[in-house]
């Protein structure tokens, strides 16, 4: 009878799925090109769709439909859910299970990178969302409702992570080179070290608008600890001309959607690349002089509209997370603002003209032309010049949600007080989209929970106006 | 106990129990058998005398219509049989004086002879009497049941000829929803009571051949593609009888599989006598179906202006004068009137064939007997080219022997089956899909011109639109095919170890091998053609990259059984019928496919042709089932039975410590007309039924542990896949599995009576239930915050309770003129008891912005989608600068997807050898998504979107905000601002007008159909006899003409759905490909 039983049991252990590893056979080196695969994904998906329109780099073709509800400012709780689940399930879980394992085994490479990567892909969260749920999140069913924190407590702690996680041995033998797997600089660590020093810069310069005393002191103390930054791209290359291996932006906007037209040259964007006869337009736009759609005007009936501009995108572009430019446009920030602006002018050339090498243009004659950084100028006109100049390089690599971001921050470009119909147009400012949803004058500055949280936990904040500026915005 | 020959003994055994010489059938037990037999004689029949000595009898079986063809006479309690002719004549010697005989159709009959002569006056149908097959395929007397149950004989399920055998009882069950979704082979959809699941299994019900549960798999399926469900491979002339078993207490013994109820199909068997040859012939025409209503006074273009590039019919209003228009090619353009046309999408379609032929010999000695049949159909739908197309080739191989106390059975069945499925729904970047295609093109362009899809004017370079392709491109350049093997049967040994006591092993396989093949063709439109973007739009339309898709399934169930059976009188008035059992059931599947996509070679499908690495996938299931079961009838007097089940599990898709569970039931039968005299009455039957039935099922598999899954990124649309550049990936499952799964309970309580009256001609059968099912095993949503999506949990309980009304009778009967009526009547209320400690809704299923919910409280199927914003008095709030209503971000309940409640009838007129039969179905309310509006809509070409006249017009009653008060509410003022002319078309979109868009879209699920009809002539047996036939018959008859639905349906016959056949297919269809009314004859011939 013992022996039936035990044949029995045996006969129904068959459980362990066959199909999929099971999570003991997990480790660092397997687990995190997912992760940093899943932020590229996502940052580069809907995240550049919106970066994009709300950048107002681009805007909805005249001619069809997609992404309307972007255009329109009429983004709901139920839109733009996919990539919210996806920084959390696909990036933050399994870089706190890189971030763990590599613990456990004192592999202090793969605990940086783990570390750099979550501040990344959480930044983004805080960025997008203001409040996220942080300390009591990704814990499975230890807490199916986490509580939602502020967003400069979880910056602090992401700060925190990166400088811990520098302190490390990075010679010690249980070290293991991360190689290949490494997607994001094939286990260079000397560069994950200054992304890390980068990233914890552009976290500080976050915070200036409402915590300048902690974004100084930090800033000030990266310094003095002799922090190097970026010089090179820090992002994903190696996409290929092939589906599901191409660039995120261009597989789904491109390859396998049926309207591969929909992202339109913006005349936001465009006026202001031609009032600077800046060479750049070939690359963003494939000609010098593309016709444009005045943004959000996909209503509109412009004969012009339907043979607007459609934004280059090739499947092998990179998906940037942080650009050598924006690291010298960061560089020259900190430098105006806490050192007086030594070698800020440096810096900025330096971002200017990685910006046009970045797309195959040479910036030399512009930085003593059209983008010479006023020297004289105040500090305003100065952080002025940076984040114009910045703005005008994130459709680099996909990166266009900074552009959005650092327009929230700095408050560059200016928005103009008509619309870019107008004749006193200035080129370059944003406009509210022809097609606004929200109160006359009301740019977008946030997105609102999405509803993937809000009906699934409990302790998801009360929806605000996606009108309200995020914690570190400029009001 | 799959022995046909088997079951008509046992049936009279039963049957008899119930009719006058009562007393006698209880002597089952031979040493009493003589006594009691002498002393039931004398009570009844008086003093008698018989002889024990062997005599022979001869005589004819016959019925209200004439001879009754190969009846089986019996002498009674013994294996003596022999078969009638086809005449009815016989001869049999029996050492006993009574015969049992018994015929299909008919209700059996035993009579006690005196002479050597016995005329036999048979009466068809049959109630008391009527056998039915129950769990385990065991057969019993309809009157000891005490559930509901409707059982179906050949000639009904085979009268208009269906290729799969559930189309054939559409609309004629009480409580059954029962519908073909597309063209042929495509599947049925079959939900018993309701919808149980909502999610870690199906609501589909197990399909039980011979007492061998059959699978039911959908290999390949997508919304893009319907292969059919495999309970539709079963040829429907290999069938004897199909029983429905609705409800759980029936089918509570099968355990797991058969929570949604059970079908138990029992098949032909051969019978002793001489080699019957049996021809079943048919050949079908068929038409398209309910087609969409196009408006017919705009023609091609948008915004008001007309344009040659565009695929809608937003353009000027037709003024009749020839125009130029598509594309221009080598200088030219073609030239028409600028009109609407008449029928364009009817004459898109061809006229679709079927012939469905199946022959069968028969016979075998009084030990044994075989069947064998050969079916083959080959159908042709009404979509152009191949693309819907069906052949099947299945053969039957059925022997029962006898050896003394031994008897076994067998079964064997190899089905063969080709198939081409058009590609419906959505198109995706390597290629279109056709009714997309239709749908887009403007209500002024013939479509069946475009037949010629290579000419210079109507190919990829030069269609002339670059927003949608050639309808014919991808029926004739695109395949989905799958071609498959499926073998079935059965093994079924039983020995009599007493009279009281037997054995039972039965074992059963059925294993499929499916192979699904499908490609689409690579295309781009030509450098500095019209559709590469040289047209007035400059719009260039992508590429279509192509692919080719390997799909490999293999499905292998085997299932063993092995019952004790005891049967013993307990005294004169209890009797016992007891059963006990094990049962052994493993099913494996595995499914591998690769696919490539960017063709390199164009006409060249095979996997080694694309410029991009193949994907490839493998899955490999497999889980066990063990059971130990136990049930026990016990009757009273022959009017009162009470039946007692129980089952325990094991299973291994559970925890494997806590793999167990055990569930018990119970029903109860009371002939009341048994109880007390009535025979002065109208009443001639009078039956109770109540049962209590639980049923476990265990979980899917691999739901228990936690596991890694590849690192690919899914996109809203596209994926980035691992490997990538050479670089594996594997991240945390976003799914949390559950070591403390427990399995989903289903309980149901079911009432019932029926009553019959003036010797059957009226009678009424009426069943209320209340079916529970708790503990549901699905992946709560769960925030993602959490670092997963989904955590694998049981919880919520859905119930479903419902009215079942069966009608049936014979207003008029004469000698030559018979009419008979049936009618059903079902409501169902279904319920979403609770979603304790889960979300506060799930989400079944959704397109775009429309989602069918299951909100605690509400029904399962709830039709959720976007509605304006309003103002707290009730006006509507728009966009200031578009004139559009703003959306309100709750969405709102548009209604409940399920019917409210479903009739059929059915009318049966026979006048000497003529016959008329024909059903109606009809199923009221309930709404639906319609993909097919949606695109309509869009395009312009649906006869709603001439509003106004496609004038301006201000959204009546809509007000605009203005600002905030001083006490923070918002301010409003009338809304001044006109949807203006060129802005008309953005009314009728979703993204433009997300608020009041799919009033549309959503529409009433109502019909009515014709179901069949059929018109059927039996040629007199001197005709027949004249080709050697003893049977001839020959019908005509045709399917699902005449349709009728509400006015807000213009678009789609709405039981089409590409959306699968279960509970997500509830919220409607996403362009689809039609359903088709049929016209057909039949020859049905025996020899």
């Amino acid at each position: 009878m013992l022996l039936l039983t035990t044949a029995c049991k045996k006969a129904l252990d068959i459980n362990q799925d066959p199909n999929n590893p099971s999570l003991d056979q997990g480790n660092p080196r397997l687990v995190f090109p997912a992760a940093a695969m899943a932020t590229a994904g996502m940052e580069g998906g809907d995240i550049a769709i919106l970066g994009g329109i709300w950048g107002e780099y681009v805007t909805q073709s005249a001619l069809a439909n997609q992404y309307k509800f972007i255009d329109a400012y009429d983004v709901k709780s139920t839109d733009l859910n996919a990539q919210y689940s996806g920084l959390f399930t696909g990036g933050l879980k399994n870089f706190q299970f890189v971030i763990e394992k590599a613990r456990d085994a004192q592999d202090w490479n793969f605990y940086l990178m783990g570390e750099v990567m979550r501040a990344y892909t959480a930044g983004l969260l805080v960025d997008l969302y203001d409040k996220i749920p942080y300390s009591e999140a990704l814990g499975g069913t230890s807490n199916l409702n986490p509580h939602f924190e502020n967003g400069d407590e979880i910056y602090a702690d992401l700060i925190a992570g990166i400088d811990s996680a520098m302190t490390k041995d990075f010679t010690a033998s249980s070290n293991s080179a991360p190689g290949t797997s490494d997607i994001i600089f094939n286990g260079d660590m000397d560069k994950w070290k200054r992304f890390a020093n980068t990233m914890e810069l552009k976290l500080y310069l976050r915070m200036v608008n409402v915590n300048p005393t902690e974004a100084g002191a930090g800033i000030q103390k990266l310094y003095t600890n002799g922090a190097e930054f970026l010089e090179t791209d820090a992002g994903i290359f190696g996409f290929t001309d092939a589906p599901g291996q191409d660039n995120p932006l261009y597989e789904q906007n491109i390859r396998q959607l049926n309207t591969p037209n929909n992202l339109r040259a913006s005349t936001t964007f465009v006026s202001w690349l031609q009032a600077n006869n800046d060479p750049r337009i070939v690359s963003y736009f494939g000609t010098n002089a593309p016709n444009s759609i005045h943004q959000g005007d996909y209503l509109g009936t412009d004969p012009a509209y339907q043979s607007a501009a459609v934004f280059v995108e090739l499947p092998t572009d990179p998906v940037i997370f942080i650009s050598a430019a924006e690291s010298y446009f960061l560089q020259a920030e900190a430098r105006e603002r806490y050192f007086s602006g030594d070698q800020a002018q440096a810096l900025y050339n330096q971002g200017v003209l990685a910006a046009f090498a970045s797309v195959s243009q040479d910036g030399s004659s512009f930085i003593n032309g059209a983008y010479k950084y006023p020297t004289a100028g105040t500090l305003e006109e100065k952080i002025q010049a940076i984040a114009t100049q910045k703005w005008a390089s994130f459709p680099y690599g996909v990166h266009f949600i900074e552009g959005f971001f650092e327009k929230q921050r700095t408050g560059y470009p200016l928005t103009s007080p008509v619309y870019s119909t107008d004749p006193s147009y200035v080129p370059g400012e944003f406009v509210v989209s022809k097609n606004s949803v929200l109160p006359p004058g009301a740019l977008p500055r946030r997105l609102a929970y999405p509803d993937v949280e809000v009906s699934r936990n409990a302790n998801t904040p009360e929806l605000l106006p996606i009108t309200t500026p995020v914690w570190w915005a400029k009001p | 106990m799959s022995n046909p020959t088997f079951i008509l003994t046992h049936s009279v055994l039963e049957g008899e129990e119930l009719c006058v010489c009562k007393l006698y059938s209880l002597i089952k037990h031979e040493t009493m058998r003589k006594r009691l037999l002498l002393f039931a004689v004398l009570l009844l029949f008086g003093v008698w005398s018989f002889s024990q000595n062997s005599r022979k009898i001869t005589g004819q079986v016959k019925d209200e219509s004439g001879p009754v063809s190969f009846a089986t006479i019996t002498e009674t309690n013994t294996s003596n049989s022999v078969t009638a002719d086809a005449n009815g004549n016989f001869t049999i010697t029996i050492s006993g004086n009574q015969i049992t005989v018994t015929a299909v159709d008919h209700t059996a009959q035993t009579i006690t002879v005196s002479g050597s002569v016995a005329n036999i006056t048979m009466v068809r149908g049959g109630q008391l009497q009527e056998v039915v097959v129950t769990a385990l395929g065991q057969t019993r007397a309809k009157a000891k049941v005490g559930y509901a149950s409707s059982t179906f004989n050949s000639e009904t399920i085979n009268r208009t000829a269906p290729v799969s055998p559930l189309d054939a009882l559409q609309g004629k069950i009480a409580g059954a929803d029962i519908s073909h979704i597309g063209g042929p082979g495509a599947s049925t959809k079959v939900v018993l009571r309701g919808y149980g699941v909502i999610a870690g299994g199906t609501n589909q019900p197990l399909y039980v051949v011979d007492g061998v549960p059959l699978s039911d798999a959908r290999f390949g399926a997508s919304d893009n593609t319907d292969f059919g469900n495999s309970a539709g491979d079963i040829n429907p002339a290999d069938i004897e009888t199909i029983t429905v078993l609705k409800g759980t207490a029936a089918s509570s013994l099968y355990g797991s599989s058969a929570k949604n109820g059970a079908i138990m199909i029992t098949t032909k068997r051969g019978r002793a006598g001489k080699l019957k040859v049996e021809y079943n012939g048919s050949a079908n025409f068929s038409k398209v179906g309910k087609l969409p209503d196009f408006q017919k006074t705009f023609g091609q273009g948008w915004s008001g202006t007309f344009i040659l590039s565009e695929n809608g019919s937003w353009g000027p209003k037709f003024d009749g004068q020839e125009r130029l228009w598509g594309s221009v090619v080598d200088n030219s353009q073609l030239l028409k009137p600028y009109s609407f046309i008449d029928d364009n999408i009817r004459d898109f379609y061809n006229t679709g064939t079927e012939y469905n032929n199946t022959i069968a010999l028969s016979g075998g000695s009084e030990t044994t007997s075989f069947y064998f049949s050969y079916g083959n159909v080959t159908s042709n739908g009404v979509i152009p080219s191949n693309s819907d197309n069906l052949q099947r080739n299945s053969f039957a191989l059925r022997t029962n022997s006898k050896f003394n106390k031994f008897t076994i059975n067998s079964s064997f069945n190899y089905i063969n089956r080709k198939m081409n499925a058009p590609y419906t729904g959505q198109g995706a970047s390597d290629g279109s899909s056709t009714f997309e295609n239709i749908l887009q093109i403007p209500v002024d362009i013939k479509i069946s011109d475009f037949l010629d899809y290579k000419n210079k004017f109507f190919n990829v370079d030069n269609y002339f639109t670059p927003y949608a392709e050639n309808p014919y491109y991808p029926l004739f350049e695109n395949r989905n095919q799958q071609n498959s093997d499926r073998f079935f049967g059965n093994l079924d040994a039983n020995y009599k170890f007493t009279n009281e006591l037997s054995a039972q092993l039965r074992v059963g396989g059925d294993f499929t091998n499916a192979r699904t093949f499908a490609y689409k063709a690579v295309n781009a439109p030509s450098p500095g053609s019209w559709n590469a973007g040289n047209n007035p739009e400059s719009a260039p339309r992508a590429p279509d990259v192509g692919s080719v898709t390997e799909i490999n399934n293999y499905l292998g169930v085997i299932n063993g059984d092995f019952i004790l059976k005891y049967n013993k009188n307990l005294n004169s008035d209890l009797t016992l019928e007891a059963l006990a059992g094990y049962n052994y059931n493993q099913q494996s599947q595995k499914g591998v496919s690769a696919s490539i996509t960017n063709l390199v070679i164009p006409g060249f499908y095979n996997l080694s042709n694309s410029s991009v690495k193949p994907t490839a996938t493998d899955a490999t299931i497999l889980r066990r089932l063990m059971g130990v079961y136990a049930q026990a009838v016990l009757g009273y007097k022959n009017q009162l039975y009470l039946t007692l089940n129980a089952r325990n599990d094991w299973s291994s898709t559970l925890p494997i410590d806590n793999n167990n569970f055990f569930y018990p039931g119970a029903n109860l039968s009371w002939i009341a007309s048994q109880t007390f005299d009535l025979t002065r009455t109208a009443i001639s039957l009078l039956k109770f039924r109540a049962a209590y039935g639980k049923t476990g099922s265990d979980a899917p598999p691999y739901n228990v542990y936690p596991i890694l899954t590849i690192g690919n990124v899914n996109l809203p649309f596209g994926s980035i896949t691992f490997p990538f550049n050479n670089v594996s990936a594997f991240g945390i499952a976003n799914t949390l599995g559950n070591q403390h799964l427990q399995p989903v309970i289903t309980t149901e309580a079911e009432l019932g009576t029926e009553i019959r009256f003036w010797k059957n001609r009226l009678g009424f059968d009426v069943a209320v239930y209340d079916k529970r099912t708790d503990g549901q095993i699905f992946t709560v949503p769960i925030s993602p915050s959490t670092g997963y999506t989904g955590l694998v949990e049981n919880l919520g309980l859905v119930s479903n309770k419902g009215i079942e009304v069966s009608a049936d009778g014979k207003p008029v009967v004469t000698k030559d003129f018979n009419w008979s009526i049936t009618y059903t009547f079902s409501k169902n209320w279904n319920k979403v008891e609770n979603l304790t400690g889960g979300p506060d809704k799930v989400i079944l299923s959704s397109v775009y912005d429309v989602e069918m919910d299951a909100f605690p409280g509400k029904t399962v199927t709830g039709i959720y989608a976007p509605i304006p914003q309003f103002t707290p008095d009730g006006k509507i709030i728009v966009n200031p600068a578009t004139g559009i209503p703003l959306a309100d971000p709750t969405k709102s309940y548009y209604g409940d997807a399920a019917y409210d409640y479903m009739m059929g009838m059915v009318n049966t007129f026979t006048y000497k050898n003529w016959g008329l039969n024909f059903s109606l179905d009809y199923r009221k309310g309930g709404v639906m998504y319609s993909g097919t509006a949606d695109l309509l809509l869009f395009t312009g070409n649906s006869y709603v979107t001439t509003y106004n006249d496609r004038r301006p017009f201000i959204i009546p009653n809509s007000v605009v905000q203005t600002g905030v008060d001083g006490s923070g509410h918002a301010t409003y003022a009338e809304n001044t601002t006109p949807i203006d002319e060129l802005h008309y078309d953005s009314y009728w979109y979703p993204t433009s007008n997300l608020a009041q868009s799919y009033p549309d879209r959503i529409i009433d699920r109502s019909f009515l159909k014709l179901r069949d009809v059929s018109l059927f002539y039996n040629f007199p047996k001197k005709w027949a006899s004249k080709i050697s036939a003893t049977n001839l018959n020959l019908a005509v008859y045709g399917r699902n003409f005449l349709l009728w639905t509400p006015q807000s349906n213009i678009y789609i016959d709405p039981e089409a759905s590409n959306l699968g056949n279960d509970l997500t297919s509830q919220l409607g269809e996403f362009r689809t490909a039609p359903v088709s009314v049929t016209f057909g004859v039949q020859l049905r011939a025996t020899f």
